[in-house]
C-alpha cells in the first residue's frame, strides 16, 4: 500500500508532466520567436557566448530583441539595461498573482520558479488555477521548465543559423510581426488600445538622444491609458 | 562597446529582470501588490509592444525625416487583423511576411 508520501510524490509528478505536455500547443509561437531572438542578438554583433548569455540570463524574448537592437544602434549601456528592464516590468504583476500558489515551496524552489517565469507559463498556469484544478505549483514548474529548454534550443538555432538568411528577405520584419502577434490579444478594451496608440505614436514622433525613445514612449502609453481611465472611469471594462 | 562592457550590460539586464520575477514570489512574499502599481503594470505591455513595432514601419529612423513605408504598414495592419482573429503566431508571421514580399514584388 502506498504511503501518503508516495501519493504526494505521484500527484506532483503527474502535475509536472501535465505542465510539460501543456507546452505542445505553444510550440508554433515559441520556436520561431526564440530563433528570431537568437538571430537578432547575433545580428547585432554579439559573440556566440554573449548572444546565448542574453538568452539564458535574461530569458525574455521582447527585452532580448530590444537589447539587441539597442546594442546595434550604439546606445549607452544604462539605456539598454533600463529599457530592457521596463519591457520586463510586467513580470512583477505575474509574480504577485502566482505568489500565493508557491507558499508551499522552499526558498530555492521559489527562486527557481521565479527564474522560469514567462508570459506563456503564467497565462497557462493561471487558466488552470481559474479552472479550480489542483497542483498549480508543480504544473507550473512542468510547463515553465519545458518552455525554458525549448527556448534555449531555438535561440541557439537562431544564433547559429540567423546569419545564413539573405538581407533581401526582410526577415527583420518577422520581429515586428512577432510583437503584433503578442500585442493583438491585449487590445481588449479602450484603455489598452489608448496605451498602444500613444506608445506607438510617441515612439515614431520622438527623436530623443541616447535612444531613450522607447522608454519615453512606454511612459506616454501608460500615462494616456491612466488618464483615460481617470477621465471616463464608467465605461472601463478592463480587469 | 567594449567586450567586457557588453557582458556587464547583459548580466545587469539579467539581474534586473530576475528581480522583477522574484519580487512577490520570494522578496516581498507577504506583501500585496499596491493597486496603483497594478494599474501601471497592466498598461505597460501594450504601450511597450506598440512602441517597439511602430518605428519598424518607417522607412527611416524615428524623428523628422522618417516616412511610413507603405508595404510594411499594410502588412502590419493585415497581421494585426489576423492575430486578432486567429491568435496564431505562426499564421500572423507567415501571412504577414507573404503580404510584405507580395507587395514588394508588385510595386
Amino acid at each position: 500500500m502506498p504511503s501518503p508520501n508516495d501519493e504526494d510524490r505521484l500527484a506532483r509528478r503527474s502535475a509536472f508532466l501535465a505542465g510539460a505536455r501543456a507546452c505542445l500547443p505553444l510550440l508554433p509561437g515559441i520556436l520561431p520567436f526564440g530563433m528570431v531572438c537568437g538571430a537578432a542578438a547575433a545580428g547585432a554583433g554579439l559573440s556566440l557566448g554573449q548572444s546565448f548569455a542574453l538568452s539564458w540570463l535574461v530569458f525574455a524574448g521582447s527585452s532580448q530583441i530590444v537589447a539587441a537592437q539597442l546594442f546595434a544602434s550604439g546606445a549607452p549601456g544604462w539605456v539598454i539595461i533600463a529599457t530592457g528592464w521596463a519591457v520586463n516590468l510586467r513580470f512583477m504583476m505575474y509574480s504577485a498573482a502566482l505568489a500565493p500558489h508557491f507558499r508551499g515551496f522552499s526558498g530555492p524552489r521559489r527562486w527557481l520558479a521565479a527564474y522560469l517565469l514567462t508570459d506563456q507559463a503564467f497565462a497557462v498556469t493561471l487558466a488552470r488555477i481559474l479552472d479550480g484544478r489542483p497542483g498549480a505549483s508543480w504544473f507550473y514548474l512542468g510547463i515553465a521548465a519545458t518552455l525554458w529548454l525549448l527556448w534555449q534550443i531555438s535561440s541557439l538555432a537562431g544564433i547559429l543559423l540567423g546569419a545564413l538568411i539573405p538581407q533581401s528577405w526582410s526577415v527583420d520584419f518577422v520581429v515586428a510581426l512577432t510583437f503584433i502577434g503578442v500585442l493583438a490579444p491585449l487590445l481588449r478594451d479602450r484603455n489598452m488600445i489608448a496605451a498602444a496608440v500613444a506608445g506607438g505614436g510617441a515612439a515614431v514622433l520622438l527623436d530623443l538622444p541616447m535612444k531613450l525613445n522607447l522608454m519615453a514612449a512606454a511612459v506616454a502609453g501608460v500615462a494616456a491609458a491612466l488618464l483615460l481611465e481617470k477621465l471616463w472611469p464608467k465605461s472601463q471594462s478592463g480587469a | 562597446m567594449a567586450e567586457i562592457a557588453v557582458w556587464g550590460v547583459i548580466a545587469a539586464l539579467g539581474a534586473a529582470t530576475f528581480a522583477t520575477r522574484l519580487s512577490f514570489i520570494a522578496l516581498f512574499a507577504q506583501t500585496e501588490l499596491p493597486r496603483w502599481l497594478r494599474r501601471v503594470l497592466y498598461y505597460v505591455p501594450p504601450a511597450v509592444l506598440a512602441a517597439i513595432v511602430a518605428p519598424q514601419l518607417l522607412s527611416g529612423a524615428p524623428g523628422q525625416h522618417a516616412a511610413p513605408d507603405a508595404p510594411r504598414v499594410v502588412a502590419a495592419l493585415l497581421a494585426l487583423a489576423i492575430a486578432w482573429r486567429t491568435r496564431s503566431t505562426l499564421l500572423t508571421i507567415g501571412l504577414g511576411m507573404a503580404a510584405l514580399w507580395g507587395m514588394r514584388a508588385l510595386l
